[in-house]
């Protein structure tokens, strides 16, 4: 599957901003069932300086500077990806998940593939006693962990209550859980913290799904602006494998993988500073269009 | 207190008998309760006193008490007119410094062994970091676990490859140590991400060793200068040009040890600054001064790494500077230490240092570390579990124990049953977020209270310093006293009390300060640059001490008993005058226009209104703390007992007078101190600025209010006090007051330094030898504005003067204040701070 994406982000601030310093990620990931075909960001008004560099987690991160006064900054990224995955069936075998929690823990390196690198509390997801508790009713002792992954995906859809103007980005965790409401952002936080909680290791995943579902399916939910969902270590056999909470399923050929770090603070895809104005009002708009 | 003078108090106290001196020291021993089991530094396991503290109690007893005692007022007052203090978190206010009247003292031999430990230490976690960040094999061969890195918060991804700038991670490295019952020094805690201490120890030698100067002589005691020398040298061997420019980047005044790091900055000679004062460009970090963006060379950050730039690490800190990294990642700062260094400081990690020791230096630890069990390990949880009630439990990555509202160190042996299960299944479900350690008794060392010595456990903080020629280690150290007798190691973090400590030495050592070699040195006469912010908080400082200043000679003319209120309808009049504008100016509430006795007092020493005297010195005071490292010890000591004495009650109007009396005396011997002792660089223009500008205005207000077109003789004689010019009026006029000359003395005579005129042709010198900071050009607007109200001002007649004219003036005065702010201080309060953006795209 090919899709051609269009993701576009502007700012519209009361007062005049004199400068900006900006990071941007992105560009759509290759590997993992996915190959980058192109990618071009536009950026009005255009910056003075703009750097390119890989991060930690091997996503293609910009920093641009803008020096000239301006009201508006509008980043427009249009970006073509190959898709072709192949996810695991919901109920297929897998080892217990005290096995994989185990060989995680031994793994020796600190690389971003390594799920030791996911397995503790990051800045946006701790470790939270109650929401391990709600996790572990998931996993009973011995449990295949896509089993278990699974059925809390499901859990969580079918228990928390999807609501754009429920949280903002800054809302905590431990709201969202207690609610039981939130947006894919907080149901991906909610279901990482559950599994770190039982020692496993699960990334968060940023991205894109096709606006306009294949005849015949339902619109999924989130089609309209970026999406998020969790990467989970599954062993050495199955391994990454992603789980889409806000929709119970098994990622497959309709998302689309931005980046994946520890969660929302290291994938964010703009991020920044600014002077001049306290004021600031943020536009989304993604499209994606399957070409082929 | 001059080293001369505290010689003469050694030479009184030592007419006591020797043999009177050697019963006391006697008496002290047989009196010093030792802790059972628990080894102790004075007294050695047969009971009898150790070489070194011998020497120093002979020497000590031989002072008679009550010289003793006046001794230790001595420091305490050092300390508190010196201001040093501390933060305790949660705190509000800052605490006085607590110090313990004795010294530590530790024997020259066991210090060196010490030593030889803590160079040894450095270098193995120098390498370590350098393993860790870069290639990583530790990790890939097995010999780190992989967890027991990416578990810590400070382990920063993104500067994983990024070569330090300057070469280190470690600049400084500190460890916390204690003696364990074996009588070997024992390592309880590395600090590798910004160690603080370095500048109480500074400050607590300089108080000790003055009020003992004689005894401090006899024992021999390295000095500690040469090791901050050092410590400033090497990192201004890292920057990568000569005569670098070096900041100590503070989180503020309201940091629990902003008092150290300003002392820090002000005894090495760097700036202190703030994220505020930095900013990124053409990828290096400089620094916001007066005179425009100024390079910054290296940073001695005591600001935790997370903080340090919200782009790429925490985003909700205001504390860092934005890009940051990226300028690391270009080569264009360097940063002491190398932002990720903390992540040595994970209790996790304990465990591996031997054989990462044997591994990467060919030698076994010389310094034993309390003994620690890394749960993330099966043996070592099983291990922690099956002795729980024998060790303590700790966050295995930071302080504080996960699962569990609690700070510091758990004993499971004192948790109710509900918590004790709730932490073995975490350690059963998440062993990795935990440590058990080793719960030992640590040393004691005797304290002195009322007449007596008495034991009580300390932890030893110990410095080194990355020097060209190696490990550099301060002589001496941050020690902190527990106030419990039976403290356990692990719950010792923050003893309540610090000490001084003694190396002490058979030979004779030498007596180096900070004052470098003259042939290293370049002559210079201009004290740097000066950041925005300082240069904010001078002139806000100036206008803060000129307007209580007048607030005080308001509250004096009222109050006096010469003066209005007391008889005249006239008078009378006069007086409401006064008390209008008392209230005008936030000094007193309106209703107590109804009850005069009153006013005096609330405008002087009320603390609810914003206007009073007392307010205005603690603003004052409170501008000056963020000024510390700028300020002399005297200028802080006499606003500091100007506080005081205005917060002290007073009862009726008499003493309310003659408290602002000594006010305004003590307020004329700081503007001498600031005319007579600041350096004449751009800070001292910028108090002055403000001084003058706030006069100006004030003067400009009095006139307009006491010089009215009808003001009769009461009205004039009042404004001639107001600002100072009975004399001068009387020996040019021998006359009643009457109007325009009157006048013409307060806003127009430019001899008279009293004057608006006088003021405004001050401001109009200052600005023109500030730096310049052309736009286009064109006149700057402070100068365009200075230069047309002299010019006002000096062609103005006073026959001809309106009070809408003197409105008109002192609206221009207010918008030149202004203009000055905008122009020098363009990030100040009122300045445009960087905001983020909305997250969420």
């Amino acid at each position: 599957m090919i899709y051609d994406i269009r993701h576009v982000t502007t700012y519209e601030y009361e007062n005049p901003v004199s400068f900006a310093r900006c990071t941007l990620r992105l560009e759509p990931r290759s590997g993992d069932g996915q190959e980058l075909i192109s990618h071009r960001v536009e950026i009005r008004p255009r910056p003075a300086e703009r750097t390119v560099r890989r991060d930690f987690f091997g996503a293609l991160t910009e920093s641009i500077v803008i020096e000239a006064a301006h009201r508006n900054l509008r980043i427009d990224s249009r970006s073509r990806v190959s898709v072709s995955r192949q996810p695991p069936a919901r109920d297929a075998a897998s080892p217990p998940w005290e096995s994989v929690r185990d060989i995680a823990f031994e793994a020796t390196s600190l690389g971003p593939a390594s799920p030791v690198g996911y397995v503790f509390a990051s800045p946006l997801v701790p470790v939270l006693r109650p929401v391990s508790t709600y996790a572990a009713e998931s996993f009973p002792p011995g449990t295949g962990i896509l089993k278990g992954a699974v059925d809390l995906m499901h859990r969580i859809r079918t228990q928390f209550r999807y609501d754009p103007k429920a949280t903002v980005i800054s809302t905590p965790l431990t709201e969202v859980f207690d609610k039981r409401h939130g947006v894919c952002q907080d149901f991906a936080h909610v279901m990482i913290a559950g599994l770190r909680g039982l020692g496993l290791p699960a990334a968060y995943v940023s991205g894109y799904l096709r606006t306009i579902p294949p005849p015949g399916q339902p619109r999924l939910q989130g089609a309209d602006a970026t999406h998020a969902w969790v990467s989970l270590w599954c062993g050495e056999k199955l391994g990454w494998v992603d789980f889409d909470p806000t929709n119970d399923l098994l990622v497959g050929n309709d998302h689309i993988v931005l980046a994946v770090g520890r969660d929302f603070s290291d994938v964010s895809p703009v991020d920044g500073i600014i002077v001049g104005s306290p004021k600031q009002k943020l536009g989304v708009a993604v499209d994606v269009v399957a070409v082929e | 207190m001059a080293e001369g003078a505290a010689e003469e108090n050694d030479k009184a106290g030592r007419a006591q008998a020797p043999r009177e001196g050697q019963r006391r020291f006697a008496q002290w021993v047989r009196d010093y309760r030792r802790l059972p089991g628990i080894p102790d530094e004075f007294l050695g396991p047969d009971g009898a006193p150790r070489a070194v503290w011998s020497r120093f109690f002979d020497a000590f007893g031989a002072l008679a008490p009550d010289e003793i005692e006046r001794r230790f007022g001595m420091a305490d007052r050092h300390l508190r007119e010196a201001g040093v203090t501390y933060r305790a978190p949660g705190d509000s206010a800052d605490r006085p410094w607590s110090l313990s009247h004795l010294p530590l003292l530790i024997g020259e031999a066991d210090w060196q062994q010490l030593c030889a430990g803590i160079t040894q230490r450095a270098e193995l976690l120098e390498r370590v970091l350098r393993d860790i960040y870069g290639e990583s094999r530790l990790v890939a061969e097995g010999a780190l676990p992989a967890a027991a890195i990416a578990g810590s918060p400070e382990y920063l991804r993104p500067v994983c490859g990024v070569p330090p700038p300057g070469g280190r991670y470690l600049s400084i490295y500190a460890a916390d140590v204690g003696r364990g019952p074996d009588g070997r020094w024992w390592v309880l805690g590395d600090r590798t991400q910004a160690p603080s201490g370095a500048g109480y120890a500074l400050e607590n030698r300089l108080v000790l060793s003055r009020a003992f100067s004689d005894l401090y002589k006899s024992m021999n005691v390295p000095r500690v200068a040469p090791f901050f020398e050092a410590f400033r040298d090497s990192l201004r061997a890292r920057a990568d040009r000569d005569e670098p420019r070096i900041g100590v980047l503070t989180p503020g005044s309201f940091s629990e040890t902003y008092f150290e790091h300003a002392t820090l900055a002000r005894y090495l000679g760097f700036l202190l600054v703030e994220g505020d004062d930095l900013a990124v460009s053409d990828n290096r970090i400089h620094i916001r001064t007066v005179a425009g963006l100024k390079r910054l060379d290296v940073l001695l950050r005591r600001v935790d790494s997370n903080s340090l730039d919200p782009l790429e690490l925490d985003a909700s800190s205001h504390l860092g500077v934005p890009g940051l990294i990226d300028v690391l990642r270009k080569d264009g700062v360097v940063v002491a230490n190398m932002p990720g260094s903390g992540v040595l400081e994970a209790r996790a990690l304990l465990g591996f240092l031997p054989a990462l020791s044997r591994r990467l230096l060919g030698e076994e630890l010389k310094m034993p570390h309390i003994a620690t069990w890394w749960c993330g390990q099966r043996s070592a949880r099983e291990e922690v579990l099956a002795r729980l009630d024998e060790v303590a439990i700790e966050g295995a990555y930071r302080r504080g124990v996960p699962g569990l509202d609690r700070a510091g160190p758990v004993l499971a042996s004192e948790l109710d049953a509900g918590d004790r299960q709730r932490l073995v299944d975490a350690i059963n479900t998440r062993g990795m977020d935990y440590v058990g350690q080793e719960v030992v008794r640590l040393s004691t060392m005797p304290v002195w209270e009322q007449g007596q010595i008495t034991p009580r456990p300390f932890v030893l903080r110990v410095f080194a310093a990355a020097t060209p020629d190696g490990w550099a280690i301060m002589p001496g150290g941050f020690c902190r006293i527990a106030e419990q007798a039976d403290a356990r190691a692990v719950s010792m973090g923050d003893g309540a009390r610090a000490a001084d400590v003694w190396i002490v030495s058979d030979k004779q050592v030498s007596t180096a300060t900070l004052l470098p070699a003259t042939d290293k040195v370049r002559i210079r006469r201009i004290a740097g640059v000066l950041p925005s912010r300082a240069a904010d908080n001078l002139f806000w400082l100036g206008r803060y001490l000129e307007r209580a200043e007048a607030t005080l000679r308001l509250v004096r003319a009222l109050g006096s008993p010469s003066g209005p209120n007391k008889g005249t309808a006239a008078s009378q009049q006069a007086a409401e005058r006064i008390q209008r504008l008392l209230v005008a100016w936030g000094a007193v509430s309106q209703t107590s226009r109804t009850a005069p006795g009153r006013i005096v007092a609330e405008a002087l020493q009320s603390p609810d209104r914003f206007g009073s005297a007392l307010s205005l010195v603690r603003a004052a005071q409170r501008t000056a703390t963020s000024l510390r490292e700028r300020l002399s010890p005297d200028a802080w000591q006499v606003i500091t007992e100007m506080a005081e004495r205005l917060a002290y009650e007073v009862e009726d109007d008499d003493s309310v007078v003659s408290a602002a009396e000594l006010t305004l005396q003590e307020l004329a011997s700081l503007a001498g101190l600031a005319q007579e002792n600041m350096n004449r660089a751009a800070g001292w223009r910028f108090l002055d600025i403000g001084r003058r500008t706030e006069r100006a205005i004030n003067t400009m207000r009095f006139t307009r209010q006491f010089a009215y077109d009808e003001a009769g003789d009461e009205d004039l004689d009042i404004l001639l006090t107001l600002v100072d010019c009975q004399i001068t009026y009387r020996s040019r006029y021998l006359l009643a007051p009457i109007l325009a000359p009157v006048r013409d003395l307060a806003v127009l005579d430019g001899y008279n330094p009293r004057s608006v005129a006088f003021q405004v042709t001050t401001l109009n010198e200052h600005i023109a030898a500030l730096p310049s900071l052309k736009e286009h050009g064109l006149i700057e607007k402070p100068q365009r504005l200075a230069v047309a109200l002299q010019a006002t001002l000096a062609t103005a007649e006073a026959e001809k003067l309106e009070v809408k004219t003197l409105f008109a003036l002192e609206q221009d005065l207010l918008s030149l204040a202004d203009a000055i702010g905008q122009h020098y201080f363009p990030h100040g309060p009122n300045a445009a701070r960087p905001e983020k953006l909305t997250g969420l795209a």
